[in-house]
């Protein structure tokens, strides 16, 4: 075994492999960029490495960088984590030239399965199944329909050159196929100056997923089954599970196999991962990719098997057998991961870089059934970078059932509290509690489908709004019993019992009175519930019990009440009197001021253009401005017609987030 | 005396019944509570105690003799906010529209003269007309009195104006003398002479808001305090400061059970100061997670960004917090922030409440404006509220404290108690590159290097720690609980200073 292994890596996953090496008894180096200088995996390693300026291009993508860390450390072995280096097959060849160890697959197996075509033919010589098509001049509808035919319906017509939703067609049958070949071949044409067509199987009702298999240099290679990855987001994933709620142990199996087959076409041997399609209608599965590297979402594997795979690949770098067999391993209870970026879910999902203010996660470990784990890289305090991905850290629920996994990890998300950007968490707690998710029957147009206009948040339902409505009224409480104790009060006066909490303007009446443990809390005059909860003012986040169900409410306080978050729910609570909630009732809700007249920037960044003038005519959509933020240009259109009245910024200014940058008149 | 009681009790409904339901309901429908439901809502539950409930005005031309309602315009009495009692007067839009009598006048200088009697803060809301024009000059004569009263009051105990609706003319100089005014947004303005005159004299259009709204004083004029978005929020918030407040100038500052730990260290303020000096970060961030429980009662948010004053508790105690922010303006010293930080830093000494000062300052702001707009007097403001502050004062230089601004920002020279300084900090009469350019005038070629010597030299709390300027160099993490030590050793602090009748600060 190594005595040290360098991490070539950062953030999550490099504290990932510190935790495994450290259990193993292996000492860790890690290389470090400019930005991650006080890093909380810097700060976990044995020695670190600084390999220059922020920009991955500058620093982590360097392999002489990597080389001369790993050389200076006398570290035996390198892990490339995933990014980065992980995958280029150049860095696995130049560390087996130096002698030493990538701990990863053999430079062969990455390239084998680096080029999307190679791998495809490399997969079709295995026999493992691809998506059906045909790749090359179409002469006639006639050629058309009997590649169809040979295919099985329905197929998609696509023209090679598209894009963007343009020039594709499915069609079910031959008449489809003879209006729609020449219909394809003349967008083409129009759209983007090449007809040539292609027409492959179409996958009905689509589901991303993928097999994590694991090899030795000894020529052994098993699988540990799947990872359902359909939840995505323009192709990055977002909500992970283990096992499928799809597949059966047949198809299962079967993709198993052909899984392992193919990796062994290519003798792999460390962790990888193969991609199918599958077919939410008739479970057929495809061969999409394989990724020769450990994977993001591999935490869910890890829980439902219990084996550590970052273990295993270190052993088998290091030459050692794989110390289980196929028969060892086992799918026990179920696990979701959530990914929580760095991203504002109200906003289109833009990124939101800066400083972590607050970051508490829920407490990991097991809790009866449950186990909670959150990969991490990040501590309060520490900087998002716009350098790096923007992903915070994965929360990774298991519990014996699917459906447990989804509530604990909607508890777990309720639990966890980032301040100072924008996450994505509310969207996720949303996500938890949707019928279509916890059904299990989504395909990879989930979140397209579900939330066609973007993430508005989600309204709580009856027991949410009494739950909300108990904790506005127990903090309420807790606030005005200690005011009673305020210095030089002449008359404490008695104790108010009940509160009014205004909710969406509804008036909730919540009666609060102590009892042994904690309080007893009715809400609209329904039977009494025990409230118990250790929340002081100050603290975000409120946890306790409800007649012994836990919960967990975000709640912070503003100028009359608080804002309480839950799930995918975000409200404001007015706490008053019965007479201040009366007194409510007889004024009439202000009417927010209009700002449709202002454009502001969604987010912190550097203005790149000003594309507007004072006088000129703008359309709806019409962009004015362009603001670059995590090297992402982002177009900032208006919303409505109207005439640019007064331009506030230039390009080359920073601007903050809500800061205006054209007023219409 | 059945029929007595009887009669009284219909003077009393006559009374509540103020402007009657229609006046009451237009009051309403403009977004606004009326008198007597404001003061319901700013104190506690069944406490107030109404006065003059029965007075009239005595004005008997042009047919107001034939007009009176009881109560003459003005709600006044006393009540407690969490028990503590607290003097109000609440202008009644619906009578009269709250137009100053005499009578009204007198009825305010009673709470007044009690509160001050007392020693307990008076509470003044505003929603008024200005002076009652048929009573001539008993209306100047009764703002006078009022006016006289802010003036003895001021100092001894906390005054606080709530602007609800109108308030101009003669109505504006009494919340101008007190120790804070607040308005609510959309429903309140006030200034000196509203629209109409300001057409007929400087030919300008301006409406009631560009003129003398919410967000024109709490922004632009520095006037008031703060806004918030209605009645409810305001009168909730009101609850919230005066529990920050002593009574009077002869209390210490109220306390209450906190539920924060006083020995905890939050290791998130290590990484607070960018490794880049030019990096702003947000100084409010430091103040909540030093403050009990993250509570802090910004006041002037929104005006004089550049610094930061508020009030906080520790180890469940006030506390006023100063604080340069270096995400506006480099946290530099103007004539705005130098103001309003001035007047807090008299109003904690006046009230016995301890200043804790948060230091990150680049100087003062250069430039033509500052200085045509008398940027050495205002700045002198500062330098002398902090001077003559006797209260425990503690300070803690985050990262710059350059030149003048230095020695303003609650120094060891101007009697802090306690001085201490993150790591981070810089204590010099300049920047570096600047300070070089100067001492290596014609030298450009040797700038870099002598820039970086002068950076080893200076840019660290050392040199100054090693004269004793400093008492302590403190962790980030640890300023809570440092910071609380040193206040618990400072509550018998006593100074004296040489008589005078007043002293004659830069105003």
């Amino acid at each position: 075994m190594f005595d040290k292994i360098l991490i070539a890596n950062r953030g999550e996953v490099a504290v990932r492999i510190i935790k495994t090496a450290r259990r193993m008894g292996i000492k860790t180096a890690i290389v470090f960029s400019e930005a991650d200088r006080d890093s909380m995996a810097v700060e976990m390693a044995d020695e670190a490495v600084f390999i220059g300026p922020a920009p991955a291009a500058q620093s982590y993508l360097v392999i002489d960088k990597i080389v001369d860390a790993a050389r200076q450390t006398g570290a035996q072995a390198v892990h490339p984590g995933f990014g980065f280096l992980s995958e280029k097959a150049e860095f696995a060849q130049r560390l087996l030239d130096e002698t030493i160890v990538f701990i990863g697959p053999n430079p062969h197996a990455i390239t084998a399965m680096g080029d999307k075509i190679e791998s495809k033919k490399t997969a079709a010589k295995a026999n493992i199944s691809t998506v059906p098509g045909f790749i090359g001049e179409i002469a006639s509808v006639k050629h058309a329909v009997e590649i169809a035919e040979g295919i099985g319906y329905p197929v998609m017509i696509k023209a090679s050159a598209g894009g963007g939703g343009k020039g594709i067609r499915v069609a079910e049958n031959r008449k489809d196929v003879e209006e729609g070949f020449p219909a394809v071949r003349a967008e083409a044409k129009n759209a983007f100056g090449d007809d040539r067509i292609f027409i492959e199987k179409f996958v009905v009702a689509p589901r991303h997923i993928e097999i994590q298999v694991m090899g030795d240099r000894h020529g052994n290679v098993i699988h540990l089954f799947e990872r359902e990855c359909s939840i995505q987001r323009r192709n990055q994933k977002v909500i992970e599970e283990a096992p499928s709620p799809l597949l059966d142990k047949k198809t299962r199996d079967a993709m198993g196999a052909q899984a392992v087959a193919l990796a062994q076409a290519v003798g792999y041997d460390s962790a990888g991962t193969v991609e199918f399609v599958v077919s939410g209608a008739d479970k057929s599965f495809y061969f999409l990719e394989m990724n020769t590297r450990l994977q993001v979402e591999h935490p869910v594997t890890e829980l439902i098997t219990g084996v550590d795979l970052v273990e295993l690949m270190i052993r088998v770098a290091a030459g050692e057998k794989l110390p289980i067999a196929q028969k060892d391993v086992k799918i026990n209870g179920w696990a979701i991961e959530s990914r929580i970026y760095a991203e504002d879910p109200y906003r289109n999902f833009l990124p939101s870089i800066g400083r972590l203010k607050r970051y508490q996660a829920p407490e990991e470990g097991r809790f009866g059934p449950v186990t909670v784990r959150n990969d991490a890289g990040v501590r309060a305090g520490d900087e998002i970078s716009m350098f790096y991905d923007p992903m915070i850290s994965k929360l990774v629920t298991h519990a014996p059932t699917r459906l447990e996994a989804i509530d604990a990890q909607a508890h777990a998300l309720d639990r966890f509290l980032i301040d100072g950007i924008q996450d994505n968490i509310p969207f996720l707690g949303a996500v938890m509690e949707e019928e279509t998710f916890r059904s299990g029957g989504f395909t990879t147009g989930y979140i397209k489908q579900q939330f066609p206009d973007g993430f508005k948040g989600v309204s709580p339902r009856p027991e949410q709004t009494r739950l909300l409505a108990a904790c506005a009224g127990f903090a309420q409480s807790v606030q005005a019993a200690r005011a009673r104790r305020i210095s030089g009060a002449v008359n404490a006066g008695e104790a108010r019992a009940e509160w009014s909490v205004i909710l969406d303007g509804q008036i909730q009446t919540v009666t609060v009175a102590p009892d042994a443990q904690g309080v007893r809390v009715s809400v609209n005059g329904a039977p009494s519930a025990q409230l118990v909860s250790a929340w002081t003012p100050g603290r975000p986040v409120m946890e306790g019990t409800i007649d012994a169900k836990p919960f967990a409410v975000k709640i912070a306080a503003r100028t009359e009440g608080y804002r309480l978050r839950l799930r995918g729910i975000s409200v404001n609570a007015i706490v008053t009197t019965p007479r201040g909630a009366a007194l409510h009732k007889l004024i009439p809700e202000k009417i927010p001021a209009d700002t449709s007249r202002t454009i502001m920037s969604p987010m912190p960044g550097l203005v790149v253009s000003v594309d507007v003038k004072p006088g000129q005519e703008v359309k709806t959509g019409e962009g004015v401005a362009v603001v670059e933020a995590m090297k992402m240009q982002n177009i900032i259109r208006v919303e409505r017609d109207g005439v640019v009245a007064k331009v506030h910024v230039a390009a080359g200014a920073s601007v903050a987030a809500d800061e205006v940058l054209v007023e219409l008149a | 005396m059945k029929d007595i009681l009887e009669r009284l009790e219909a003077k009393r409904a006559a009374a509540i019944d103020g402007g009657g339901t229609k006046r009451r309901a237009n009051q309403h429908a403009k977004g606004k509570l009326t008198a007597r439901e404001r003061i319901e809502l700013l104190l506690d539950e069944g406490s107030f105690e109404e006065f003059d409930m029965f007075v009239e005005h005595r004005c008997a031309d042009f047919g107001m003799q034939d007009n009176k309602v009881p109560g003459d315009g003005v709600v006044t009495g006393w009540g407690t906010v969490n028990g503590r009692v607290v003097y109000v007067f609440s202008k009644d839009f619906t009578v009269f529209g709250g137009s100053l009598s005499m009578a009204h006048a007198e009825k305010i200088v009673k709470v007044q003269d009690m509160a001050l009697q007392n020693g307990a803060p008076c509470i003044g809301i505003f929603d008024a007309g200005g002076a009652r024009i048929q009573e001539g000059v008993d209306s100047l004569a009764g703002y006078a009195e009022i006016f006289m009263r802010n003036i003895w009051a001021s100092g001894v105990i906390p005054q606080i104006s709530v602007i609800m609706g109108p308030c101009a003319g003669g109505d504006v100089y009494s919340p101008a003398m007190t120790d804070f005014i607040f308005m609510v947004r959309d429903t309140s303005y006030m200034y000196v002479t509203g629209p109409d005159v300001v057409k007929t004299v400087t030919n300008e259009t301006v409406t009631h808001d560009e003129l003398g709204g919410a967000r024109v004083h709490a922004a632009k004029s520095g006037v008031v305090d703060g806004a918030f978005e209605n009645d409810f929020e305001t009168l909730a918030q009101m609850r919230r400061l005066i529990d920050f407040l002593p009574l009077s100038n002869k209390e210490k500052p109220p306390h209450w059970p906190s539920f924060d730990d006083p020995n905890r260290e939050d290791p998130s303020l290590d990484t607070l100061i960018p490794d880049n000096p030019n990096k702003p970060y947000d100084m409010k961030e430091l103040i909540e997670k030093v403050a009990d429980e993250g509570d802090f009662f910004e006041i002037s948010p929104d005006f004089g960004k550049n610094i930061v004053v508020g009030f906080g508790r520790l180890d469940g105690s006030t506390v006023g917090f100063v604080a340069n922010q270096p995400m506006s303006l480099a946290g530099v010293l103007d004539i705005d922030a130098s103001r309003k930080a001035a007047r807090f830093v008299r109003f904690c000494d006046a009230f016995n409440i301890p200043i804790v000062t948060f230091v990150d300052v680049p100087g003062f702001l250069p430039g033509l404006k500052q200085e045509y707009g008398g940027l050495i007097k205002h700045g002198a403001k500062l330098l002398f509220a902090y001077g003559e502050a006797t209260v425990p004062k503690v300070t803690v230089v985050t990262r710059k404290a350059y030149g003048g601004a230095y020695d303003v920002m609650g120094s060891k020279h101007l009697r802090a108690d306690i001085n201490y300084a993150w790591p981070s900090a810089e204590i010099a009469v300049m920047g570096a590159k600047g300070a070089v350019e100067i001492i290596f005038r014609g030298e450009p070629d040797k700038i870099a290097e002598r820039t970086k010597e002068y950076e080893d030299r200076f840019a660290n709390p050392f040199v100054a720690a090693s004269r004793g300027y400093l008492d302590d160099v403190i962790k980030p993490r640890e300023t809570r609980r440092r910071i609380i030590r040193a206040l618990k050793a400072l509550k018998t602090k006593e100074v004296t200073r040489p008589a005078k009748k007043h002293d004659n600060i830069p105003l």
